[in-house]
């Protein structure tokens, strides 16, 4: 049981974190709020990375945790997790998830700029269609930084069959790898909040030294280092195909749901009015956050679903 | 990262799991808290658990990153944590009282002097029980005002004051006291340590009853208590050094116990849901899982921080796991309660299938958040160690 970071790793990490850097600005994020295109050539450059999306889901989750904290617009993720989770050959694709089959995401993520989108229909079975042809309507939503559409079913389409086994490993992967990414946000949201805290003064002291600002700070610190650590833990027994997995990966996405929700309430607050502001940043996060919860189960959902393998009795 | 141990790991954990298998008495099996209603005995350490410590050191298991004269096997603290991993699931405790091995025995070995070090051993092996007199009446989360005094005559000090929830002290042969031997300098400079034998005129133990009812801390006074210099632990007013250092060995794994006892308080809650037909209840059910995972998240996270210790960094981990499990006990105990319905505050073993066991944990996890550094220091330790914020 070993959680440090081997060479390769970190410098995984550290590329991600670079390349974001440089080529994810939050303005780039403000950008595309207005003008979708903005965010075209963040898109080229993730591309180069699609391939994690078939190596180790530890490598991809410290990917995942960079472009989650640059709010990164594209199909980053449904290309790496999804997409590449169900084998059917090459990207960029997305997933679009017939309620019936799994009532988590009545949505399609990031449509427009992949390729591909693999429609799983109750059976299961999967059809994977060109993108080229479709038809998509945008569906507005609480989180600017990412594009939900409704692309509906096109009239003829049959599928193959999807091994049961392969949809379900397919989703507890992609709810670590969304994991991941909120770990990001949820980070980012912290490390603003705690370099606020140190700079605002207030009654001639930083509002840092206020030991009701400083528990909630601690708190913060607290439920983000249990959610990484949950997350990483998921993803390890995925990788080495644990039985641990299937309950690993729901603890890690509601792990990851109460962290980022903790860090974007508590985060406005202690930013007090400037946090209020569509001028600064700190709401781009929390559209994300609470986008995130919502996508892919909440957390009260995934807390149900570990409660129906924690006790077996249907309710 | 990787996920699981190596095959040297296991063959230790096999190892001792044979000893455990073979030695191991009926009575610390499945003992999963020394504070549950099963378990109130009037002597508060019997027979079979002063056996049980004193068979863990004869065979080098009782602290295994220790020498063997020590009671241990000169363990990595990879198989430490893997010790505490296999005693936690088992839940078999090593001893039921821990002052002597955990806290006395690290520091003298660190501070004392040879003379002083001749007492590690049956610290460890639980011949000697000590207390540790550090709060009082008027300094708690505050150590560092204790007041007090030691007065240096000749080759003796001399002692008068008071501490307060000495746990142990009404049956410990020594006492690891905290005192103020300089009243002229700034409060964390006037502290030393002395060894007190309890057996000394002057001593007065007056038993305090807990919460529970049973009494296992004191109050304790000192009247002109004399204490041979010799008895000095480190330098003269460079006691508040020893309160930082200690357990060295261990910190990495302390977590795991916590932990465990907590995630067993889980699967206990959930069997009981289903004895009770409560399992069916959708809002039972979201609790129950929501305090499975937090504690499944504080396991990892223990790991996560073990890892880091044991390459050698700092790791603000404890305090994270010890805040955190703290509190995680008390809501599953409370919730506890609450399945029971009105059963939930009877003690009556005739009438509750859990006779009071949530109810008596519940009241029992209230000293967690408290003694030890409370919640609120725990939180301001991170707040202003790990994050960096500016202290008043
Ligand atoms: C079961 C049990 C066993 C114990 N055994 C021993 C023992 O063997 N030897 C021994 O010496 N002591 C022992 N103690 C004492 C224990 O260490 C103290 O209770 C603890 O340090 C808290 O001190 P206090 O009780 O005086 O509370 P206080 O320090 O008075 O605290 C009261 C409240 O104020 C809060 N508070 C205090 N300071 C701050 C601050 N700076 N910021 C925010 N909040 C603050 C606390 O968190 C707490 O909520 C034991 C206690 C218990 C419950």
């Amino acid at each position: 049981m070993d959680f440090t970071l081997t060479d390769d790793q970190h410098l995984l990490r550290d590329t991600a974190r670079n390349l974001l850097a440089k080529e994810c600005p939050v303005a780039l994020v403000r950008a595309h709020i207005d003008d979708r295109s903005a965010a075209d050539p963040l898109w080229k450059h993730l591309a180069e990375w699609t391939e994690l999306g078939d190596g180790p889901l530890v490598g991809l989750c410290l990917f995942l945790e960079e472009t989650g904290a640059a709010l990164a617009p594209g199909p980053f993720l449904v290309t790496t997790a999804m997409f590449a989770g169900l084998g059917i050959g090459p990207g960029p694709g997305t997933v679009a998830l017939s309620p019936d089959v799994a009532p988590v995401m009545p949505f399609v993520l990031d449509a427009d700029l992949v390729e591909r989108v693999a429609f799983v229909l109750p059976g299961p079975v999967v059809a994977v269609c060109d993108r080229d042809g479709l038809y998509l309507r945008p569906v507005a939503a609480l989180d600017p930084s990412r594009r939900l559409f409704e692309v509906p079913v096109p009239a003829d389409t049959r599928g193959e069959p999807l091994d049961p086994a392969v949809l379900q490993a397919m989703l507890e992967r992609t709810y670590v790898a969304l994991a991941a990414e909120m770990l990001g946000t949820a980070r980012r949201l912290f490390e603003m909040t705690l370099a606020y805290a140190k700079q605002r003064e207030q009654f001639d002291h930083p509002i840092g030294s206020f030991q009701a600002i400083q528990h909630k700070l601690a708190n913060m610190a607290l439920v983000l280092e249990r959610a990484w650590s949950a997350v990483y833990y998921a993803a390890m027994t995925i990788d080495a195909g644990d039985p641990e997995r299937h309950r690993a990966a729901h603890v890690a996405k509601a792990s990851a749901g109460e962290a980022a929700k903790l860090c974007a309430k508590d985060g406005i607050q202690i930013h007090g009015g400037i946090g209020f502001t569509w001028e600064h940043d700190l709401h781009l996060y929390i559209r994300r956050a609470y986008g995130d919860e919502h996508l892919l189960g909440t957390s009260a959902w995934h807390h149900d679903r570990l409660g129906d393998l924690l006790m077996p009795t249907a309710p | 990262m990787q996920l699981a141990w190596g095959p040297e790991e296991e063959a230790f954990r096999a190892e001792l799991g044979r000893f455990l298998d073979e030695h191991a008495p009926p009575e610390a099996r499945r003992k999963r808290d020394f504070t549950t209603a099963d378990n109130r005995d009037d002597r508060i350490i019997p027979t079979w658990a002063r056996d049980w410590q004193a068979a863990l050191f004869d065979h080098g298991w009782m602290i295994p990153g220790y020498p063997p004269e020590l009671g241990g096997r000169n363990a990595t603290p990879v198989q430490t944590l893997i010790y505490m991993e296999e005693l936690a699931t088992r839940g078999i405790p090593r001893s039921v009282h821990f002052p002597g091995y955990a806290i006395v025995a690290p520091s003298l070995l660190e501070f004392g002097t040879d003379e002083q070090k001749r007492l590690v051993p049956a610290a460890i092996r639980g011949d000697t029980v000590w207390c540790i007199g550090m709060s009082e009446p008027n300094a708690g989360s505050d150590l560092a005002s204790l007041s007090t005094r030691a007065v240096l005559d000749g080759d003796r000090f001399v002692v008068n004051g008071q501490k307060v929830w000495t746990s142990y002290a009404m049956i410990a042969g020594k006492c690891f006291c905290y005192v103020r031997t300089d009243r002229d300098v700034p409060k964390h400079k006037g502290i030393s340590v002395l060894i007190l034998d309890m057996a000394t005129p002057g001593i007065d133990v007056r038993p305090l009853r807990n919460i529970s009812g049973s009494t296992e801390f004191a109050e304790v006074f000192f009247t002109d208590v004399e204490v041979p210099r010799d008895n000095l632990v480190g330098a003269l007013n460079d006691g508040w050094r020893i309160t930082q250092g200690s357990l060295a060995h261990e910190r990495g794994g302390l977590w795991v116990q916590g932990v465990s006892f907590v995630q067993q308080a889980v699967a206990d809650l959930i069997e009981m849901a289903a004895r009770r037909g409560l399992d069916r209840d959708p809002i039972v059910r979201r609790q129950l899982a929501a305090y499975y995972e937090q504690a499944q998240g504080l396991r990892a996270l223990g790991y996560k921080g073990f890892s880091s210790f044991a390459q050698g960094s700092s790791a603000p981990e404890h305090s994270y796991l010890k805040l955190a499990t703290s509190e995680l006990q008390k809501s599953v105990f409370e919730l506890g309660m609450e399945l029971l319905g009105p059963l939930g505050a009877v003690t009556d073993a005739e009438l509750g299938e859990q006779s009071g066991r949530f109810s008596h944990s519940f009241f029992m996890s209230f000293a967690n958040t408290i003694a030890g550094g409370s919640a609120e220091i725990q939180r301001n330790i991170i707040a202003q160690r790990v994050l960096g914020l500016p202290r008043r």
